[in-house]
């Protein structure tokens, strides 16, 4: 199934878009989706983000924070969320 | 109506200290409280030319609005509450955040004010970019907001 990532701040280095499809197996969870930007983060040797997948959080669709046990739909919207620090 | 808040997109507009007082001003409150924030020409050491703000807009309007309603729950149910944060490119010396608060007494509205540019660092997803006169730029650290029970 893909996913699609709206990215905030930092995280817009994973894409030239403000978005990233990201494919995952059937049932795939937040947890999941963490691992799999850890490695993407990885693979594109992207130092700077090297803890962006562990200490983000992530908003489902009504914008709320959704924890590391929720199962992701197929083409579900979810959006990445970095430390924030307004003001 | 008893409260205003916006994100303010720099390329449009500008946040307006009138506008605040305007909003607030009126013979019910004995006190008023007003914080501005603007953009710092240095952090940490490094010359800063200006930041610019990204934001997830939706949820940012949404914290916005239930900050405000526990600041008026906990402190002065009769204040009244402006709140404003700039979005995008804002130069050295630009407004970043406006809090006007009207109260009837002066520790309300203090701690009003205080509680709200608080709780808008903690909880509000507003993010910095600061640009450096050597024309490097960087996102800055901030607080994460992944449930405190998932990080190992």
């Amino acid at each position: 199934m893909k996913i699609k990532l709206k990215l905030y701040a930092s995280s817009k280095f994973l894409s030239d878009n403000d978005t990233l499809n990201v494919e995952l197996p059937n049932n795939s969870t937040i947890g999941d989706l963490r691992n799999i930007l850890g490695k993407i983060i990885s693979e594109k040797n992207l130092q700077h983000l090297q803890n962006l997948h562990e200490t983000s959080a992530f908003f489902g669709e009504v914008d709320e924070v959704i924890n590391d046990n929720y199962k992701l739909k197929d083409k579900e919207t979810i959006s990445i969320i970095p430390p924030i620090g307004g003001g | 109506m008893s409260i205003h808040i916006a994100l303010v997109n720099t390329k449009e507009q500008k946040i307006s200290l009138e506008k605040a007082k305007n909003f607030i001003s009126s013979g019910d409150y004995g006190a008023e409280s007003i914080f501005i924030g603007r953009v710092r020409n240095e952090n940490s050491g490094k010359k800063v030319t200006a930041v610019t703000y990204d934001a997830h807009d939706q949820a940012v309007i949404k914290s916005f609005q239930s900050i405000c309603n526990a600041a008026r729950e906990k402190f002065d149910k009769n204040t009244k509450i402006f709140l404003e944060h700039a979005k995008g490119y804002a130069p050295v010396g630009e407004v970043s955040i406006l809090i006007a608060i009207g109260s009837g007494h002066r520790d309300e509205a203090f701690k009003i004010c205080r509680y709200i540019l608080e709780e808008v660092k903690h909880q509000s997803p507003i993010w910095k970019k600061e640009h450096y006169v050597d024309g490097k730029e960087e996102w800055l650290p901030g607080h994460s907001l992944r449930p405190k029970k998932e990080v190992k």
